[in-house]
């Protein structure tokens, strides 16, 4: 099983992709490297939220809590208590981390099924938006300016532009590799059992409570420690983006879009649609406010009805389909 | 004291809309187990109908209903017969992912058309108060207040004594048995998501007088219906009135007694706290 994962690690694919990647910033105008470090960033995102809401099946919106505590608290332990954001960082993961655990501890106490899952989550998230609108500690409605990015790593800071490329690759990969690690780890079997049949895991002895946990406590670190690079390559705290539900729906959509549950289908997802969203905004944003969103929403429909598992496996069967062009007959695992 | 009947009677009176708004929720969810996450932003698109119309052709917003509702009332149909039916059956979750889509469409779609400075549509109600003692009650509320329990009751005897009532109920029961029966199953559950989309259209003129509106202030409609459907029990008519008024009152008290960021939490801890003790909602139903 981990085999599968040590043959990911060891690829030469993997690691040619990534040192193409890594030479990004020297072929792209920075207009185009901002768009891609974008894409990278919500790479991250889709890739840490779907082993929570993909792999055990949990459609989380309280994602966008561990973003915003990632970015809004670390920010304001910087700027109103002086607090160094790598500490921040961890703070914030920990917070981000325990709220996740209890987040699932609720759902399976109170068994309240996949409708009030989805409530629950959306409930914490918009508690979150309100806390960080209301208080002034964390910003408030005008959000934090953080200082300039200088580059000092010491101090989090990273120089803008490829600095802050590197720093979003490396997270993405990390997002994704951890999904293909937990895909190939009983973790990820037992994330399986409990998303097609909970009560069937349970049966069969698998320990749903401690599996949800720690899926859900995995995702929210990840998403918290990604909200926190993200906020210092904006420089800016705003609350309006990175506490509202609305990052929430976006991942979710991308992941959908990509391909629920799989390693790498969150990240097609994401690098297909984030592109495809900023060059609308840039083109069109200030004549139609809004219309990059609507095409976010327009594709989602489209691929939910046409393809409900998304993208990837339908490439996947176009791959198979283009390799072996017999037609095969269904054999007894077809299905 | 004034303060304390204050925040009673304006909780119960929004409350009772809130009720209005997740009724047609319940009821789409009892005859086909969707739950609708544009819901809000029906609403949403209700609330900029009335304001095209009010720019167009100055009509008030209680006057617009007679245009809204039929015009909602269909797009209801063809968003269920043309986006929904199909996941039918599917995941439930793939259902609520499309709808979120759906709810970006419409938030944006609104967005592109009106822009994103906040509007308001003016009534001629608007401005009125009601004066019972030291409480006072703008005319809206009051209107709000008495036409949703109206159509509550109202939807509550055609559930009852109809025959469309009637195949409702039964597919709420069991969709294979009133199948059986002769009960084209399809087309009740078109014909509810649309009466639930007409409701939400008459709701959306309701809550207009006096607020201002957003392209994008849906979600927080969608999140306050989602609250009040399932406290009330998902489909039990009682339960989500009820559920209605107590998020109404909690947000009536939150805003006059707690300071931000605690007052607008208020109905968000209550929920949290009643799913704590009560994950089956208010009421006695089961139903998850």
């Amino acid at each position: 099983m981990k085999e599968e994962f040590y043959k990911t690690l060891s690829s030469p694919i993997l690691w040619g992709v990534l040192v193409l990647a890594a030479l990004l910033p020297f072929a792209l105008s920075s207009y185009y490297l901002h768009i891609v470090t974008l894409a990278l960033i919500y790479v991250a995102l889709a890739s840490s939220w779907n082993i929570v809401g993909g792999m055990a099946g949990q459609v989380s919106l309280a994602h966008s809590l561990f973003i915003g505590i990632g970015a809004m608290l670390s920010s304001a332990l910087l700027l109103k208590l002086g607090i160094n954001m790598w500490l921040g960082l961890l703070i914030s993961a920990a917070i981000s981390g325990v709220l996740g655990a209890l987040i699932a501890w609720i759902d399976f106490r109170f068994r309240l099924g996949h409708l009030s899952f989805v409530l629950i989550t959306l409930a914490f998230a918009e508690m979150g938006a309100i806390v960080v609108e209301g208080w002034d500690f964390l910003g408030g409605a005008s959000g934090l300016l953080l200082p300039k990015d200088t580059g000092d790593f010491l101090a989090f800071q990273f120089g803008g532009g490829s600095g802050a490329f590197w720093v979003m690759l490396t997270l993405a990969t990390v997002c994704v590799l951890a999904s293909v690690a937990i895909l190939n780890a009983p973790l990820g079997f037992y994330l399986r059992t409990i998303r097609d049949n909970e009560n069937a895991a349970q049966a069969i002895g698998v320990n749903v409570l401690r599996y949800k946990i720690a899926a859900m406590v995995i995702s929210a670190v990840l998403a918290s420690i990604v909200g926190t690079a993200y906020v210092r390559y904006l420089t800016f705290a705003d609350p309006y983006l990175l506490i509202s539900p609305v990052i929430t729906i976006e991942i979710v959509l991308f992941a959908t879009v990509g391909g629920l549950g799989r390693a790498y289908g969150p990240a097609l997802g994401a690098l297909l649609l984030v592109p495809l969203g900023e060059v609308l905004r840039g083109q069109l944003g200030s004549t139609l406010p809004g219309l990059h969103y609507f095409i976010y929403g327009v594709v989602v429909i489209a691929v939910i009805l046409a393809t409900p598992s998304g993208l990837l496996p339908l490439l996947e069967r176009q791959w198979a389909r283009w390799r072996r062009p017999e037609p095969t007959n269904a054999g007894p695992d077809a299905n | 004291m004034i303060e304390l009947y204050q925040a009673l009677a304006q909780g119960l009176l929004i409350g009772s809309t809130y009720g209005l708004l997740a009724l047609g929720m319940g009821l789409v969810y009892g005859v086909s187990g969707v739950v609708n996450f544009s819901h809000g932003d029906f609403i949403s698109l209700g609330m900029f109908m009335c304001l095209a119309l009010y720019s167009a052709l100055s009509l008030d917003p209680y006057v617009s209903v007679i245009i809204t509702v039929p015009v909602m009332t269909v797009i209801g149909a063809l968003v269920y017969r043309f986006l929904i039916r199909p996941m039918v059956g599917h995941q439930f979750l793939m259902v609520v992912q499309l709808t979120l889509g759906l709810s970006l469409v419409l938030q944006n779609g609104i967005l592109m058309v009106f822009g994103g400075q906040p509007a308001r549509t003016p009534s001629v109600v608007e401005s009125k108060l009601f004066i019972l003692g030291d409480v006072v009650l703008r005319a809206p509320h009051v209107i709000a207040f008495v036409i949703s329990f109206a159509l509550a009751i109202g939807l509550y005897v055609m559930l009852r004594s109809t025959d469309f009532g009637r195949s409702i109920r039964a597919v709420h029961q069991n969709a294979h048995a009133a199948a059986l029966m002769g009960i084209d199953v399809g087309r009740v559950q078109v014909l509810t998501f649309a009466m639930g989309i007409g409701i939400l259209a008459l709701a959306a003129a309701l809550l207009l007088p006096g607020t201002p509106i957003q392209p994008t202030q849906g979600l927080r409609y969608t999140v306050i219906t989602l609250l009040v459907v399932v406290l009330g029990g998902m489909t039990n008519f009682v339960g989500i009135m009820l559920g209605g008024l107590v998020i109404g009152l909690a947000e009536a008290f939150g805003t006059i007694y707690l300071q931000p960021p605690l007052g607008p939490l208020l109905p968000y801890l209550i929920f949290v706290a009643i799913m704590l003790f009560r994950p089956q909602g208010l009421t006695w139903s089961s139903s998850r």
